[in-house]
């Protein structure tokens, strides 16, 4: 039983076809890979899973849950790293946990931030405010504040863009674990090297359009590399 | 630089239009046009109840004002440069990264502003005089010159106000001292000088229009350049890199509006002002200074106006400005920061009334000052009611046609039609109600009825739509 299933799931703006009916299954417990180019439609389909956008046909359910109709359910239950890492500019990295635990009505929130500072190697940063953080700083906070309510289900949209290696090796890690104690991760990436790394399974999307599914141990055992694969299947589309 | 001056007017072109749709835009200034040619029409039927000194006073004051309110995005000073190019990603981001310095970016954009806005709301407005003076015999001259002097007004308003804004970027005690000057010198020049010359050296293209010398243009212009240059010159960007340490005060801050349902949310705007200095920047340049220069204005017409009408009248106008607050908490932060997490658009609307709601302390100690100052301490309490029930529903209104983007929507021509249409006539009948009795400005709190409507109707239609934002 899929933890999240697409039925000819589209968005149209204006004229354009951001993502174009798009049937996806992603099965419990999976590191789960969306992969494909800038404009793809990556971004769009984390946002109408999440319901901040609603489909214009087809439909969704995360959880068993539809986000059209109970979207605000739907952000309670999972984890979001949006595209863009923004926090509020004039919070502090601390207050900002805060603040997030309030909404998600989280209790103990002091030990659960201090750990994700102590994990993500940013404690010291805890006092400053949001706009004065580095990229990979804010990033850190972004995925912090994604796991804080230890959700079932994580939808992280570009999560290592930012970290350094050493980083980039600990949000792997933190990931693989996290998944085989029997949650889900659904990971929008072009990044096809810690997809293949990391990913139980992907989808590869182009210009809205899926162009396959598939596992990546599967890859693998026919001895093949998933960008190659990837740009196969992109340049012939 | 030409060549960035032309991409940034292109850009803020592009911005409006992509949000309204071309034509939507660009019908803005015809409207504004349309506004003012059919008004001169109505010039004989107004000068018979409003000498043609105070309307020309009133005229060029809103024209001050409106370059005040276009000058004041300045107050931001280092935010401004952050989150309007920043986070909007705006050509001027950019630019940062060219080898060009960033006070001349800010000076292009600038620049920019002033035409854009030029274009948009003061040409349109002397070229609708200037279409329908003809029909009625007016000289050529009288709308020539007003074009003259309501741009001269204008950039007044647009130079003063981003002088200061700029001292404030600096130094807030520098501004503070700068202010006190100003007032001391108002104060005492309205001891040794008579009203109307005090008037006419405030508001210089009033004198302008009223007697045209060159040497008051030559003025007003020298005025203009000396404050221009003085803005560039002070302007300081962002402080990028900067690492100071904050306590918490969100925790604190949301325990004590703990009586609030979105009390969290409600705290976060309370930072957000307090630590951009837009709360106290916006307080000053957006709120005391305009008010205060109405509030002079209008103490200059005792022989016409009774001390009642002109406490009622500012609170309308007052009410009015109060409800521009609610752009305050919704302009400087984009909801993407929180949006991902569960809640609802409707539910940030209905905080950022809340935020709203505690900031009307400000209007309400305003009109209770004015009151005890100008010697009508009986009628506070009506004037208090007026400015609330106007303010609040002005926010409705906001709320329900704009959601959480009023500073942007408001130059989609239909919503600006639509908010004159509505608001116009509720303020003419309150101010002609409260100028019979003082008592029937109380009537004035059915507005909470379709305010109410409004904002319930909103939360409905926004949280149906697609959260747009930038």
């Amino acid at each position: 039983m899929p933890v999240i299933k697409t039925e000819n799931i589209s968005k149209k703006f204006g004229e354009l076809k951001a993502v174009d009916e798009v049937n996806l299954g992603v099965e419990k417990g999976s590191l789960f890979g969306l992969l494909g180019p800038n404009g793809s439609g990556k971004t769009t389909m984390i946002k109408m899973l999440t319901g901040q956008i609603k489909p214009s046909s087809g439909s969704a359910k995360v959880l068993g849950i539809d986000p059209v109709k109970e979207g605000i359910r739907v952000r309670e239950v999972v984890g979001i790293i949006p595209e863009q890492e923004t926090p509020p500019s004039f919070l502090t990295s601390g207050e900002y946990l805060s603040f997030v635990a309030k909404i998600r009505k989280i209790d103990g929130i002091e030990e659960k931030s201090d750990w994700w500072f102590d994990y993500l190697d940013f404690a010291d940063k805890k006092d400053v405010l949001c706009k004065d953080l580095s990229r990979g700083t804010r990033q850190k906070l972004m995925f912090a504040q994604a796991f804080l309510h230890d959700p079932e289900i994580a939808l992280i949209d570009e999560p290592l863009i930012n970290l350094d290696p050493v980083m980039q090796r600990k949000v792997k890690k933190f990931l693989k674990d996290y998944v085989e104690s029997g949650n889900t991760v659904f990971l929008s990436t072009h990044i096809l090297e810690i997809a293949e790394e990391i990913c139980t399974d992907f989808a590869i999307l182009h210009k809205g359009r899926l162009l396959h599914t598939g596992k990546t141990d599967e890859l693998k055992e026919k001895g093949m590399h998933l960008d190659d694969f990837f740009m196969e299947l992109v340049e012939r589309s | 630089m030409f060549t960035l001056f032309t991409s940034m007017f292109k850009e803020e072109w592009r911005m409006h239009s992509t949000l309204f749709g071309n034509l939507n835009f660009a019908l803005f200034p015809v409207l504004i046009f349309a506004i003012a040619f059919m008004g001169v029409f109505i010039l004989p039927l107004i000068t018979t109840v409003m000498d043609t000194v105070l309307l020309s006073i009133v005229v060029h004051a809103q024209f001050i004002l409106l370059g005040i309110m276009v000058g004041s995005f300045g107050i931001l000073g280092k935010e401004v440069m952050n989150r309007r190019f920043g986070q909007a990603s705006l050509i001027a981001y950019s630019a940062r990264s060219l080898p060009v310095s960033e006070q001349m970016v800010f000076l292009n954009f600038v620049v920019k502003d002033i035409l854009y806005y030029f274009i948009l709301w003061v040409l349109p407005f002397g070229l609708g005089f200037l279409a329908a003076s003809p029909f009625l015999g007016i000289n050529l001259y009288y709308p020539m010159l007003l074009l003259l002097t309501l741009s001269i007004a204008f950039l007044m308003g647009l130079c003063t106000i981003f002088l200061l804004s700029a001292i404030y970027s600096r130094s807030k005690p520098a501004l503070f001292a700068v202010l006190a000057i100003l007032l001391a010198g108002f104060l005492g020049s309205s001891i040794l000088y008579s009203p109307g010359t005090v008037l006419s050296a405030v508001l210089l293209p009033v004198s302008i229009f009223d007697s045209f010398t060159y040497s008051g243009l030559l003025l007003s212009l020298g005025a203009i350049a000396v404050f221009f240059t003085l803005s560039i010159l002070f302007f300081t960007s962002a402080d990028t890199g900067s690492e100071k340490h904050y306590r918490n005060l969100l925790d604190s801050v949301s325990q004590r509006l703990g009586f609030l349902q979105d009390n969290t949310l409600v705290a976060k705007d309370f930072i957000d002002l307090y630590r951009s200095g837009i709360g106290i920047g916006q307080t000053i340049f957006s709120f005391l200074l305009p008010l205060g220069l109405i509030w002079l204005v209008l103490s200059f017409l005792r022989e016409f106006l009774t001390q009642n009408n002109i406490l009622f009248t500012i609170a309308v106008v007052t009410g009015v400005i109060a409800s521009t607050m609610y752009t305050w908490v919704t302009e400087f932060d984009s909801i993407s920061a929180y949006y991902f997490l569960p809640l609802n658009i409707s539910s940030i609307i209905r905080a950022k009334t809340g935020t709203f709601t505690v900031l009307q302390v400000v209007p309400v100690v305003f009109i209770i000052a004015v009151g005890l100052l100008s010697d009508a301490a009986a009628s506070i309490p009506n004037a208090v009611v007026l400015c609330l029930s106007v303010s609040f529903f002005e926010l409705a209104l906001m709320i329900r046609m704009c959601g959480l983007e009023p500073g942007t929507m408001i130059y989609n021509v239909r919503v600006f039609l639509k908010y004159i249409l509505i608001t116009g006539p509720v303020i003419l009948v309150l101010l002609g109600l409260t100028f019979i009795s003082p008592y029937l400005a109380y009537i004035s709190v059915i507005l909470f009825i379709p305010a109410w409507y409004l904002i319930k109707s909103g939360f409905k239609k926004w949280d149906n739509s697609d959260y747009a934002g930038f």
